[in-house]
């Protein structure tokens, strides 16, 4: 208690502005959540920029008509009055003419700033008015009154309240509007309710950080919650609870420096939203990059295994397919770790071996190789780039991709340097039926259906046929019957006949 | 509601509905009666009015003329007796929610709003997550879903309404082969019933096989029926303005052997590799 009687008799004049700005905080960071998740943060920036049109306005009647002096309830009034028509122009703006939404916030809530500018600096009006131009930029938490006291507490309780009670109705009406429509909730009366929140938070919300900064009060810490957590009731309770601390980190900064607290409490907002984008345990940058860095990419398993299928030993040592890979070293240990636990790879004391999967692995892949190296050939690759460039294009190893490219290329049988192209053995699985076409010499096969008319007669379903040699450059193919005679067709030809493998490989 | 009730009337009637956002309506005299227990899929080509079509029935949009009964009530005053599935791109996938979190939300409609949700409310959403499949991600963020799983999410959202109707925006876009079955098993579940589900859907390819009645929409209704008498060349290449050319195929061939082939134009990947 000792600490509490001293801190009070020292900081007795702070304890108004502490109030009020805990607060204020709390509210304008809860109404944030919903801002933020519905976009509208556009909302609060435009409110705070009529409001000095409004505060004016309400201030001038009160002069004007009453007599009375700088009339907190009318200002209020005003400034609600003022940010209600700023959303009503911008809606209205945006669906008579082909002005784009964002292009209308920017007319109108600049116009009506400076409406009330107008009126502050005309000579006319001007002697009526005394509100301090600075204070209503950057805010005067430190001079706040009873008044003032009781709008925040007015407002955050209206503001508790409303969200307790209609948490509901306000989750389903920002995450899916057109089933909360369905059931019943009034969707638009949900959305006026929210716009009144949002003007009377940042109406209060002014005090403290000035009508520049106040959209900060509103969306920062929300902002920050959101990236913290990944339910919205949650998020609000931490969006207030971040929205206070920044308040009283920030006022007390301010305090220290000597300086306004207005900006002092935004900077800090600003600094916890750094920090948490950088530091989110689930969303934080340190933790996706962290995330990115242990990540073994596809590409050094891939290399891994080709370069252990390209070997002759039996079991490679661990260290020759590290010298063979472009990467560093833990990182192709990942990898090695990682392909065993996929049962791609066994391992013996320090020397790798393929399993059958593993095998069947590392034959796509150079399969895949082997076809884009002849692809770039073709392509007028100069010879010495083409390995080197085949590498880069051999992830690119999906199915459809490499039949395509295969096909396109007339299915070739040797790469440019030579060496045997793996047959395409993911289509050959056992009954399933493919293109003549993908036919190997030698190997066996039934036709199950024949496209071509021409070919009917010649070709039967039923009959079984095996792969002959190709001719012309390899642009012939033959098909040989069980009697011996032999069928020369062309891509197209061969690509009409349907046959499915009748025994495996004989290699 | 009771069962002699729902099969004298329509599950859902729509009478001379007109729908506009501008000087063109999106739906234009659209009149049909969908009878109980079917499940109806809703074909024609972009910007054809299916999605307006499924909102004008969830009483989302407001008809410029003509009305929508559901089960012989005005859609005005009918509340969450109709479902909604929502198109997968619609959706905001960063929303703090968690997976079961949106089931629950299939029970807010029977709630006033000062009520809790109850101890039944939550059994109801986790057993509408049972039936899809998803019990074990109930805690996940949807964003951290597959497509597939994400489409399931929703789909025990309007399980858990334990609504008559069921409409969805196109389930189907966007997933693999594996979930296309799985959403099409909770359907043909659904329907068994006796829920009738209205669905988008953009694969002619596969439209006859899923659906007991189609209707064909492009502004106005083109046919509403069977698969077998709306999927009819002539009809397909008036809609779909002949860029289908194919469509001339149809005539020479039966539709089974068309569809086999995989000659339908913009509906994806019918065609086996060369």
């Amino acid at each position: 208690m000792d600490w509490l009687t001293e801190f009070h008799l020292a900081n007795g004049h702070l304890i108004k502005p502490l109030v009020v700005g805990t607060l204020v905080s709390l509210a304008c960071s809860v109404v944030g959540c919903f801002i933020i998740l519905r976009r509208l943060s556009f909302l609060s920036d435009a409110i705070a920029h009529a409001m000095l049109a409004g505060v004016v306005g309400g201030y001038l009647l009160m002069k004007l008509l009453f007599g009375t002096e700088a009339h907190v309830g009318a200002m209020l009034l005003g400034a609600l009055l003022a940010g209600v028509v700023t959303v009503g122009m911008v809606g209205f703006v945006t669906r008579v003419s082909r002005v784009k939404q964002d292009t209308a916030i920017g007319i109108m809530y600049t116009g009506i700033f400076a409406l009330g500018a107008f009126a502050i600096s005309m000579k006319s009006l001007g002697q009526y008015i005394h509100i301090d131009i600075y204070h209503f930029i950057v805010g005067s938490v430190i001079s706040v009154g009873n008044s003032e006291l009781w709008i925040a507490g007015l407002v955050t309780a209206f503001i508790v309240a409303v969200v307790m009670m209609f948490f509901r109705q306000l989750q389903l009406t920002s995450f899916d509007p057109v089933m909360a429509a369905s059931i019943g909730v009034p969707v638009v009366a949900v959305d006026y309710l929210l716009t009144a929140c949002t003007s009377l938070v940042v109406v209060s919300g002014v005090r403290i950080a000035g009508v520049i900064l106040v959209v900060a009060l509103v969306i920062t810490p929300a902002a920050s919650a959101y990236l913290l957590f990944d339910r919205l009731n949650r998020m609000i309770v931490a969006a207030a609870a971040i929205g206070i601390s920044c308040f009283w980190a920030g006022f007390f900064l301010a305090h220290a420096a000597g300086a306004s607290p207005g900006p002092s409490i935004v900077i800090t907002g600003t600094a916890f939203f750094l920090a948490t984008l950088v530091l989110a345990p689930k969303y934080g940058l340190l933790v996706d990059w962290n995330r990115r860095r242990r990540a073994v990419p596809q590409e050094i398993k891939e290399d891994v295994l080709g370069a252990i299928l390209r070997s002759e030993q039996e079991w490679v040592p661990i260290n020759d397919v590290v010298r063979h890979i472009a990467s560093n070293k833990p990182k192709i240990r990942r990898a090695i770790m990682q392909l065993i636990r996929q049962d791609l790879l066994d391992q013996k004391d320090a020397g790798l071996r393929l399993t059958s999967k593993g095998r069947r692995e590392g034959r796509r892949l150079l399969r895949a190789h082997r076809i884009w190296e002849t692809y770039l050939d073709r392509m007028g690759t100069p010879a010495n780039e083409l390995h080197g460039q085949a590498h880069k294009l051999e992830h690119m190893n999906d199915e459809k991709t490499i039949d395509y490219l295969d096909d396109k290329l007339g299915h070739p049988l040797k790469d440019p340097h030579g060496s045997t192209i793996p047959e395409d053995f993911v289509d050959f699985e056992e009954l399933s039926e493919v293109r003549s076409s993908l036919l190997r010499e030698g190997f066996r096969a039934e036709i199950v259906r024949v496209e071509d008319a021409a070919l009917r007669d010649r070709l039967m379903p039923g009959t079984k046929v095996s792969g002959g040699p190709r001719s012309a450059d390899g642009i012939r193919w033959s098909l040989v019957t069980e009697d011996g005679s032999t069928i020369e067709l062309s891509h197209d030809q061969a690509d009409a006949v349907f046959v499915h493998r009748v025994e495996s490989d004989p290699s | 509601m009771n069962s002699s009730q729902s099969a004298s009337k329509p599950a859902i009637e729509v009478d001379n509905l007109t729908v506009s956002y501008g000087p063109v309506p999106a739906l234009l005299d659209v009149s049909l009666a969908i009878p109980a227990g079917k499940l109806v899929g809703v074909i024609g080509p972009n910007g054809s009015g299916k999605s307006t079509l499924i909102k004008a029935i969830l009483g989302f949009v407001k008809p410029d003329i003509g009305s929508v009964k559901i089960l012989g009530e005005d859609v005005a005053r009918v509340k969450g007796r109709v479902a909604y599935v929502p198109q997968r791109g619609s959706v905001d996938w960063d929303f703090p929610i968690t997976v079961r979190e949106v089931a629950l939300m299939g029970r807010y409609g029977s709630k006033r709003w000062w009520q809790d949700m109850s101890r039944n409310d939550y059994a109801l959403a986790d057993r509408a997550l049972q039936q899809v499949r998803m019990s074990e991600f109930s805690k996940r963020q949807i964003g951290q879903l597959s497509g597939g799983q994400q489409q399931r999410v929703f789909m025990a959202r309007a399980l858990a309404q334990d609504a008559d109707i069921l409409l969805l925006d196109e389930p189907f876009a966007g997933v693999d082969a594996a979930t296309e079955g799985a959403i099409l098993n909770v359907l043909t579940e659904a329907r068994q019933k006796g829920k009738t589900m209205v669905v988008v859907h953009h694969d002619l390819e596969t439209a006859c096989e899923y659906f007991d009645l189609l209707i064909l929409l492009k502004q106005r209704m083109f046919a509403f029926g069977s698969p077998t008498q709306v999927l009819e060349p002539e009809l397909l290449s008036e809609v779909y303005e002949g860029k289908l050319r194919v469509f001339e195929a149809l005539t020479n061939h039966t539709l089974e052997e068309v569809l086999q082939k995989g000659l339908v134009p913009g509906t994806g990947e019918g065609r086996p590799p060369r």
